[in-house]
């Protein structure tokens, strides 16, 4: 077990590893010299470029240019957001609280949804209900959340009415306490609705495809020739060993949920990191875009992380070896 | 009164368009304290015959006719609450994947634990617990395999829990299908003989599903030949392996190498078998048959009685025994 | 060909597939024709609600949405088509070389792929978009640099299996290179679940490129669905169609690869076929 556990740490140390490393990549490949990219600006005054040489050691040779890259992250700086006049670092962790609230909660809702509903459908596969929703699935998984989103709020927030168009709270409502909570509750239905059902698809096809292999395995023959009643052969037998690739999986659906909430966070202007995505690809931002870049790897890595440390303990095949 | 009887079972496999007969009318008969193997290659129809036999057959895509009586009640008839009491009790069954005979992600002991309790619901885990002990203590395993996990054991200590599974009920029936065949031949030889004592110590009947001839000629006292999913030939081991009545079953036992006695050349039987989706007028073995004639190929032997408890299917065998 | 077409027959989702891109293939071909409009004039009729002049109406500056998407598909199917394809060379190049050579080589590609698979590529494509420009061709070629991950695990498992195959330990003894059984036999036999998977790849690229084009990162000189969307979003409430029928497009291209790739897994595996 620790050997596994040692090579998914060091897979996750090696994704971020990698995302810094393309990072810094970027800053000096591509067209216009580093210290533009890092300024936004064409022609950064000579003040200006003094201070980034200094800083990222423009001068130097590549590799020890990657050094301080490096030791600059590290020390938490991300450098600084041109648009904003901040440190990176700063604005990124003013914003990370609402992203990871509707990623984290979406991440959930749609395990638990997906999974139920593939469950479900694999015990019936073959019928008429099963051929429906796998084509409802593929239906929202054809669907670019950013459309899903504008529909939602054409449907729920300007013709009925019922859900508010946008942010996170209402700015006039000035609610403290539990009416605090029920009103980002109710900023958080419409986002976080369209991302669970753009990311369910994923788990219900997963959590099916388990649960049918699973049940032609040779174990559950054995099982009902013993006469052990179907229930408790798929509630103990079948839940079991179905469930755990669902939960390999969580990990790198997140990372996809991940990627898709930014779009989401503009088309609802959540203010979570997504949010000032915008207006940086506007204004050239490279800092706060690649500050952005390695946050979520750092994030997905490590929940990657945690879910596989999970699983080990979980499955004995890897807990036992 | 034969403890089991098959009368006329037939299996059929429907896909969307297309009607597989895997089995076609199979009657045997065994005798109490029997072991009785079932020889054929893939594609006789032995593990479907099996399968049948247990009801374990998948409800849609398979269509099961005849009877399969056990101590005169009929398996297929019974309603299915009638047949999960009977299940394990009465007649149990030994598969051959064995690693993948329990479930991986539960514990060895928790899955017997389960299994016991099916029929006997009130006993406490320590009383479980001890049966299922003594269970793998008679296959030669130690207690601590009650706590391991299907992957921490070999192939054969697998096999041996696989056996001590079927034993937990004392059944009077047990199905061995392809049970050692995943098995090195040490450790099948080593399994066939802690099997042999056992049964003669609880008074098992055994059925054993098998490809492998030799395995027939060790273990079994009776066998049953089969091909392209009907019976061919049956009868104790003894006659039916000196003096095979049946081509088939001749080509069978040519293309087995001896250590002892003269070399011999060893002989496959050309061809394979006839597609099953198509209904066969004659012999199913008439095109690979070295004697066949005219009428092998246009109308179907039935199972006949000869002396010593023999049946054979076939035109030609006229109490004569073909020459080697 | 006449098994194709019964196999294409014989499966639903096969047939509904094959029909829709078969009509998006002809609509991008035949755009000229079929538009009714210039797509890049800007009109008198501002955000004009569908009607008879514009059958799905105009948007905030006066364009033709109905025309704009018409010639909207060539954009997506392009871009979708040949990023796909590059993905699909990657993947089957670096997955057949892992699986065949196994070996130091197979754990490095292996440990390259997990990164991949674990990495967010979405923000990678987007920074590599901005800083070096959003031509098409620089989508397509960084949408194709960063999807290989699933074509090169399957090749993998393909050259893995099938390099214990008898024809293959065969054409070892005759004194074959390893390069030339891998691009002889390997690859050639293993390349089916890979066809299919590149289709539904494709669905990922259109998606991809919508998401590019909504945050301003498309190809500013080509009409673009995701473009179109974004576009409309000003006008959500007051010009509903502009985003409402772009989108449908995405949806309905999108999910027409999915079920060519869904249907051509189910034909050419069937292992998946049993899933009934």
């Amino acid at each position: 077990m620790g050997r596994y556990i040692g090579k998914r740490i060091l897979t996750g140390a090696l994704t971020v590893l990698a995302a810094i490393v393309l990072s810094f990549l970027l800053i000096h490949l591509a067209p216009g010299d580093p210290a533009s990219i890092l300024s936004g600006m064409d022609s950064p005054s000579p003040e200006m470029e003094e201070a980034l040489r200094v800083k990222y050691g423009l001068d130097q040779p590549l590799l020890s240019q990657l050094w301080t890259y490096l030791k600059n992250l590290a020390q938490g700086d991300l450098g600084e957001s041109i648009s904003n006049s901040r440190p990176v670092a700063e604005l990124i962790a003013e914003r990370l609280g609402p992203t990871l609230l509707l990623s984290l909660t979406t991440a959930v809702l749609s395990l638990l949804l997906g999974t139920a509903l593939g469950i479900y459908c694999a015990r019936r596969a073959g019928s008429k209900l099963d051929a429906a929703m796998n084509g409802v699935s593929y239906l929202f998984d054809s669907m670019p959340g950013f459309w899903l989103g504008m529909m939602l709020i054409l449907i729920f927030a300007s013709s009925l009415k019922i859900l508010p168009t946008a942010g996170m709270v209402d700015l006039r409502g000035g609610y403290t306490g539990f009416a605090h909570y029920m009103d980002v509750l109710k900023h958080l239905v419409l986002p976080g609705l369209t991302l669970t059902l753009i990311s369910t698809p994923y788990f219900f096809r997963i959590a099916r495809s388990s649960v049918i292999q699973v049940m032609s395995e040779d174990f559950i023959t054995t099982l009902r020739a013993t006469g052990m009643s179907e229930s408790r052969i798929f509630n103990k037998y079948v839940f079991k060993n179905a469930i755990l690739p669902t939960v390999t999986v969580f990990g790198i659906t997140l990372a996809y949920i991940f990627t898709g909430v930014a779009v989401i966070e503009i088309v609802f202007s959540w203010p979570g990191m997504g949010s000032f995505m915008l207006k940086a690809i506007g204004n050239r931002d490279y800092p706060l875009l690649m500050g952005i870049y390695l946050i979520l790897s750092i994030s997905v890595a490590v929940c990657m992380i945690v879910v596989d440390v999970i699983y080990a303990f979980i499955d004995p095949r890897i807990r036992y070896s | 009164m034969p403890i089991l009887e098959v009368r006329n079972l037939s299996v059929a496999y429907t896909t969307k368009n297309r009607r597989i007969a895997a089995v076609q009318g199979v009657s045997l008969e065994i005798e109490e304290r029997d072991a009785v193997g079932i020889v054929g290659e893939s594609g006789s129809g032995k593990s479907t015959l099996a399968m049948a036999m247990l009801r374990l057959l998948p409800k849609n895509g398979a269509e099961v006719k005849g009877e399969v009586l056990l101590n005169g009640t009929d398996l297929l008839a019974l309603p299915e609450d009638k047949l999960s009491k009977l299940r394990w009790k009465e007649l149990a069954v030994v598969f051959q994947k064995s690693m993948n005979s329990l479930s991986p992600v539960h514990r060895i002991g928790t899955q017997m634990a389960d299994v016991y309790r099916l029929h006997e619901s009130s006993a406490s885990k320590k009383e479980a617990k001890r049966r299922i002990v003594e269970l793998l203590e008679m296959v030669n395993l130690p207690e601590r395999v009650y706590k391991l996990y299907p992957h921490e054991l070999s192939g054969g200590m697998m096999q041996r829990v696989a056996i001590a599974l079927s034993l937990m009920h004392h059944p009077r029936l047990l199905i061995l299908d392809e049970a050692t065949t995943a098995l090195d031949v040490v450790t099948q030889g080593q399994i066939l003989e802690e099997m042999m004592e056992l049964e003669r110590k609880l008074g098992i009947t055994r059925l054993m599903i098998t490809h492998d001839m030799s395995v027939v000629a060790t273990s079994c006292n009776k066998v049953v030949v089969m091909y392209a999913g009907q019976v061919v030939e049956a009868g104790l081991v003894k006659d039916v392996l000196t003096k095979p009545a049946h081509p088939y079953t001749q080509g069978l036992l040519r293309s087995i190498p001896s250590f002892d006695g003269e070399k011999s050349n060893i002989r496959g039987i050309p061809g394979s078998i006839p597609a099953l989706d198509v209904p066969l007028a004659g012999c199913a073995f008439a095109e690979r048959c070295e004697f066949a004639a005219a009428s092998c190929r246009t109308s179907k032997p039935q199972l006949a009685e000869l002396p010593d408890r023999r049946q054979v299917a076939c035109h030609l065998r006229g109490g004569e025994i073909h020459a080697q | 060909m006449k098994r194709a077409l019964s196999a294409i027959n014989g499966n639903i989702q096969l047939k509904i597939g094959t029909i829709l891109i078969a009509l998006l293939v002809l609509v991008a071909l035949l755009a000229p024709l079929l538009a009714t409009h210039d797509p890049y004039v800007l009109g008198d009729e501002l955000t004009a609600p569908p009607g008879a002049k514009h059958l799905l109406g105009t948007d905030g500056l006066g364009r033709d949405v109905y025309s704009m998407l018409v010639y909207g598909a060539r954009t997506s199917l392009l871009i979708g088509i040949v990023a796909a394809v590059i993905s699909g060379v990657i993947g089957t190049l670096l997955g057949g070389i892992a699986g065949f050579y196994r070996g130091s080589v197979d754990r490095t590609l292996t440990e390259v792929n997990n990164i991949f698979l674990i990495m967010p590529t979405f923000f990678l494509i987007l920074l590599v978009v901005a800083m070096f420009g959003s031509s098409m061709l620089n989508v397509m070629l960084i949408i194709g640099l960063t999807s290989w991950v699933g074509n090169a695990r399957l090749m993998r498992a393909q050259a893995m299996s099938l390099r214990e195959r008898t024809f293959v330990l065969g054409a070892v003894a005759i004194g074959e290179s390893k390069r030339q059984i891998l691009f002889k036999h390997i690859i050639p036999n293993g390349i089916f679940p890979i066809i299919a998977n590149t289709t539904m790849n494709i669905s990922g690229a259109i998606l991809t490129e919508a998401s590019l084009s909504f945050l301003g990162l498309g190809d500013p000189n080509v009409i673009s669905w995701g473009q179109i969307v974004f576009n409309g979003r000003s006008y959500l409430t007051s010009g509903w169609w502009i985003s409402t029928f772009s989108g449908l497009t995405i949806v309905v291209t999108v999910l027409a690869f999915y079920m060519i790739g869904d249907g051509l897994n189910r034909v050419l595996s069937p292992k998946l076929r049993n899933n009934n």
